[in-house]
């Protein structure tokens, strides 16, 4: 057995979406150096799946790719992806981070990324990048734009026919790798574990999941993107153009019923981006939203609220009941008007987009750093008023959605924070 | 080029590790085999939508169009430009012969 693979830093920051990304590029940048760990095969977090950003309908990858290029070639910044952060352990001014690397099946210094394996592979799976609606093989690179850009071979899926191995022109495909420990010491540590929607399952009232034109807002943001799975917005059961499409507003959010009594803050926004896109490449769809209230709280956000409205997007204030469907899957929306007459009304559509919350991508306190939660599992910070990002654990900050919903400006914004604190803390030690 | 007894050994010892490849996923693939053929078959005769591929393979009309879509990212069939409430996909030249 070889020595485990050690690794030293100033800071480690938890999770590579743009709040992560950002952190550890403002510590890199004033000579910090720092370790990133990623559970997922490429960096780049939620953000690098969205279409465009609100409000200024910016394309999402034309924000996160520089950063994500910029963090995977800094000379201070070690990336570790398709890796679990299992524990963190605090040794007075120090922390040791237990980390394993997931095997992806490949040798990582001899792959090319020249995606011949991928081609080789008979094997189609669902493709979670693209929320399931696309398929990926066996093996293969995760996405486009992916970095770093190596393939992930998932065992449980091969047939072990050996095409991959017999198409790669570098001979690096190794069916018998292991998962590798590494040890992380750093001085800082900052969590930027991001979220996870509300799950489809969440509500029984509206599908759990089990209607295929009842989609998640992450599966309409890849219907959007350029290179999404079906490259133009069709609707999964069959391939039809949508012409009326809903957004159920509070799907996941402001519903005790699930346990998300919060409000997710991005919703609303994210719906009237949605809504524009969607009425710029359907121009003759109808697009409603039904909602309780807008909460359009940045900047610009009031006057992308009222471009929505004027571009003829219906905004219905209505609680939608119950999502059913009928024989050709249309989506019915059962919903009671709050404005106008109230009795409940049936309304049909191709295509339901329900507007899902945002909840703790992890519970950060399976690490006993001292960071406390608050009622919702988000990190509580221990003074807001003071700090963005310092928690009740000392030398452990907070970035981005971990302490609870936010869009990406704000996310950015306080990335920053976390790694001011951070430098300062460390310099002081 | 690929070190072919390496690799012999590779899949003979992971069939000592893992036991031999699930029936199931035998079977899914072999599915998965006979859906894209139907598929690239009955697009020999002309470009189709996803429903009228889906009535030609035998298949739901979701799982037709999620073929579609994989075969649309390998290269093996493309959309035909124009508009309509569905859209139609054609082989790509020289696909689908096999």
């Amino acid at each position: 057995m070889s020595d485990i693979e050690r690794i030293e830093a100033d800071a480690l920051v938890v999770g590579s979406g743009i709040a992560g990304l950002q952190a550890a590029l403002d510590l890199a940048d004033q000579g910090y150096s720092v370790a990133i760990v990623e559970k997922a095969p490429s960096i780049g977090g939620k953000m690098i799946s969205l279409s465009k950003v609100f409000p200024t309908l910016d394309c999402a990858s034309c924000i996160t790719t520089p950063r994500m290029a910029s963090v995977s070639h800094h000379p201070r910044i070690t990336t570790l992806t398709y890796s679990t952060v299992d524990a963190i352990k605090r040794e007075g001014k120090t922390f040791t981070a237990a980390v394993t690397r997931k095997p992806r099946y490949i040798d990582e210094k001899e792959c090319i990324s020249c995606k011949r394996c991928e081609e080789a592979c008979p094997v189609f799976l669902p493709d979670e990048y693209e929320q399931g609606l696309g398929a990926k093989k066996t093996i293969s690179i995760p996405f486009t734009n992916a970095i770093p850009q190596l393939p992930v071979m998932h065992p449980e899926h091969c047939i072990r026919c050996g095409a991959c191995a017999r198409a790669c022109p570098k001979d690096c495909i190794e069916f018998l790798q292991e998962p590798a420990p590494v040890e992380i010491k750093a001085k800082a540590v900052i969590l930027a574990t991001g979220y996870e929607t509300t799950p489809m399952t969440a509500k029984k009232q509206y599908g759990l999941g089990n209607l295929p034109n009842v989609i998640s807002p992450m599966a309409a943001e890849r219907l959007l993107a350029p290179h999404g799975p079906y490259g133009r917005v069709l609707r999964p059961s069959d391939g039809k153009v949508p012409g009326s499409i809903a957004y159920v507003q509070c799907a996941g959010s402001r519903d005790k019923s699930i346990g998300v009594p919060y409000c997710s803050r991005v919703c609303c926004m994210y719906a009237i981006k949605q809504a524009i896109l969607l009425s710029g490449s359907l121009p003759i769809a109808d697009i409603t939203i039904y909602y309780m209230d807008i909460r359009a709280f940045g900047k610009g956000y009031e006057q992308f609220y009222n471009n929505a409205r004027a571009m003829g997007i219906s905004f219905v204030k209505a609680k939608v009941a119950r999502v059913t469907e009928d024989a050709e899957h249309n989506p019915v929306v059962r919903i009671e008007r709050q404005e106008g007459t109230s009795a409940p009304e049936e309304v049909k559509h191709d295509l339901v987009v329900l507007s899902q919350g945002l909840l703790p991508g992890c519970d950060v306190t399976k690490f006993s750093l001292g960071v406390e939660l608050n009622d919702f599992g988000f990190v509580q910070l221990s003074d807001e008023t003071i700090s963005s990002a310092v928690t009740a654990g000392a030398g452990v900050f907070a970035a981005g959605v971990v302490k609870g919903p936010r869009d990406i400006p704000d996310s950015v914004v306080d990335a920053g924070s976390a790694a001011m604190e951070a430098a300062a803390y460390i310099r002081k030690l | 080029m690929a070190n072919t007894a390496k690799l012999a050994e590779q899949l003979k010892k992971l069939n000592e590790l893992r036991g031999p490849v699930p029936q199931a996923l035998r079977d899914r693939v072999a599915a998965q085999n006979k859906a894209q053929k139907a598929i690239l078959d009955a697009l020999k005769e002309g470009p189709k939508t996803a429903p009228e591929l889906a009535a030609a393979a035998g298949l739901p009309q979701d799982k037709a169009l999620w073929y579609v879509a994989a075969l649309r990212k390998y290269g093996k069939l493309s959309d035909v430009a124009g508009r309509g409430e569905y859209p139609k996909y054609e082989l790509k030249a020289g696909e689908g012969k096999q």
